[in-house]
């Protein structure tokens, strides 16, 4: 029998931004398998965004992180990466491009997609998330909303095998967040989600791991213990 | 002598800018906004001009009104001209547009690829200045000059700040999605046509008009 390696694994990981600091995330571990969809959920800062940071090695940690039975070191970063579809919480900051089919379709380009197909394939993407018609669009005069799409589109472009999404569903109006959870719902990517967006969270992911200042304080399928932490005073 | 010195010198230069400005389409609204730079930027060196005329004389003989206007009104020519023209340019250009010709230049790719996310960064930053006057004349309940003022004296505290927070997120983008180790001319990087040929000798003969005028023919 063989045994496939997790998505995602945190063994004993520990992030602190200052030596001397309270650490940011604290001692944790977990493991996603892969296909494997799980909600991190937790109060402002509580480390949800260190978390995912950590996963791609944009932050120095202690302990160790594994993507697909790879262990994350600067060595291993960019074909990690490369496996990897990531949505920062303030989309305008990975968007690089000035066109909107432009940065939609950079994922393909740069694995030597010809630009006709990834341009194809881009404003597919970009229609899947509601946005096909501002594919020649300005990047700057999007709003919020569309500028999270056309970033999402950017990062799931290449059907990376690992998602990691930071707020996806913020600054999306109602219908935006059902069609994006749909979308996401026939992705074969394991997935971890930063959320506080609990409708959003329940839809897709069976799995909630809850930070408490920095350690999982839940990890599981029951999602009463996030709607006690949601109804703390 | 410069050309701005004399009356054919300077229709000529006004003429060229205006020509230019026309051409290109510049909307009006920038027209007047980089006027108005310019002109804080270059007029105040004829502030100058009535100290040179009555201090004690560091231009030798002939020293008058005349000799004391040449060179900031050299500087203002010069200097108002240079900055509609460029302006202008820019603003006919879109950013794709401006990032093809980036693109077609022969230069090291990683300095191309650098180069052309400080053109896409400065045109986020715009947005992103627009976005912190508008916080601070709404929040400060002010008109719009002393918002301006204030926008002028906060940049150190506010936008500063923000800027640096951005720059460091942008970078964590770039190394995440792979920006620096891409090929950027799968964008259409375009082969050097007919048009391009004629632009290029249109440049090559203001130059070289530009410079018969400045120092007579050879």
């Amino acid at each position: 029998m063989t045994s496939v390696a997790p998505a995602l694994a945190f063994d004993c990981v520990t992030v602190r931004y200052e030596p001397d600091a309270e650490p940011a995330i604290d001692n944790v571990t977990f493991s996603l398998a892969a296909g494997e969809r799980a909600a991190v959920v937790g109060l402002n800062g509580s480390g949800k965004t260190t978390l995912l940071m950590a996963a791609v090695g944009l932050v120095a940690y202690e302990g160790e992180v594994c993507v697909r039975g790879t262990s994350v070191s600067w060595r291993t970063a960019a074909d990690v990466r490369d496996q990897i579809g990531f949505l920062f919480n303030v989309p305008e900051d990975q968007l690089l491009f000035p066109k909107v089919i432009e940065d939609a379709a950079f994922g393909l380009l740069r694995r030597g997609t010809a630009r006709t197909e990834a341009y194809r394939r881009a404003a597919a993407a970009l229609d899947g998330l509601g946005v096909g018609a501002l594919a020649e669009w300005p990047l700057q005069h999007l709003s919020h909303g569309q500028k999270q799409r056309v970033a999402l589109a950017g990062a799931i472009i290449t059907a990376p095998p690992l998602l990691l999404l930071d707020e996806p569903s913020a600054g999306l109006d109602p219908p935006g967040r059902r069609s994006l959870a749909r979308l996401l719902d026939r992705l074969d990517a394991a997935m971890l989600i930063a959320t506080h967006d609990l409708d959003f969270a329940c839809r897709l992911c069976r799995r909630f791991i809850v930070l408490e200042g920095g350690r999982i304080a839940h990890d599981g399928e029951d999602v009463s213990a996030v709607r006690r932490l949601w109804e703390m005073e | 002598m410069s050309p701005a010195l004399s009356v054919p010198g300077t229709v000529l230069i006004a003429a060229t800018t205006a020509a230019w400005i026309y051409a290109s389409g510049m909307p009006s609204r920038t027209l007047r906004s980089s006027t108005l730079l310019g002109l804080a930027m270059f007029l105040p060196y004829l502030l100058l001009v009535p100290l040179m005329v009555k201090g004690p004389s560091v231009m030798g003989p002939g020293t008058g009104w005349a000799a004391a206007l040449a060179v900031p009104w050299g500087i203002l020519l010069h200097g108002l001209a240079g900055l509609l023209i460029a302006t202008a340019t820019v603003s006919m250009l879109t950013a794709s547009d401006l990032r093809s010709g980036l693109l077609a230049l022969p230069l090291p790719r990683l300095f191309t690829a650098i180069l052309v996310q400080i053109v896409h960064q400065t045109l986020v930053l715009m947005s992103e200045t627009k976005r912190v006057a508008a916080a601070v004349a709404v929040r400060g309940g002010s008109g719009r000059w002393r918002a301006a003022l204030r926008m002028l004296t906060s940049l150190p505290r506010v936008w500063l700040p923000r800027i640096l927070g951005r720059a460091d997120r942008v970078a964590a983008a770039m190394e995440l999605r792979g920006f620096a180790e891409a090929d950027l001319r799968v964008f259409g990087q375009r082969k050097v046509g007919g048009p391009d040929v004629g632009v290029m000798a249109l440049a090559g003969i203001a130059l070289a008009v530009a410079a018969t005028l400045r120092w007579g023919l050879p």
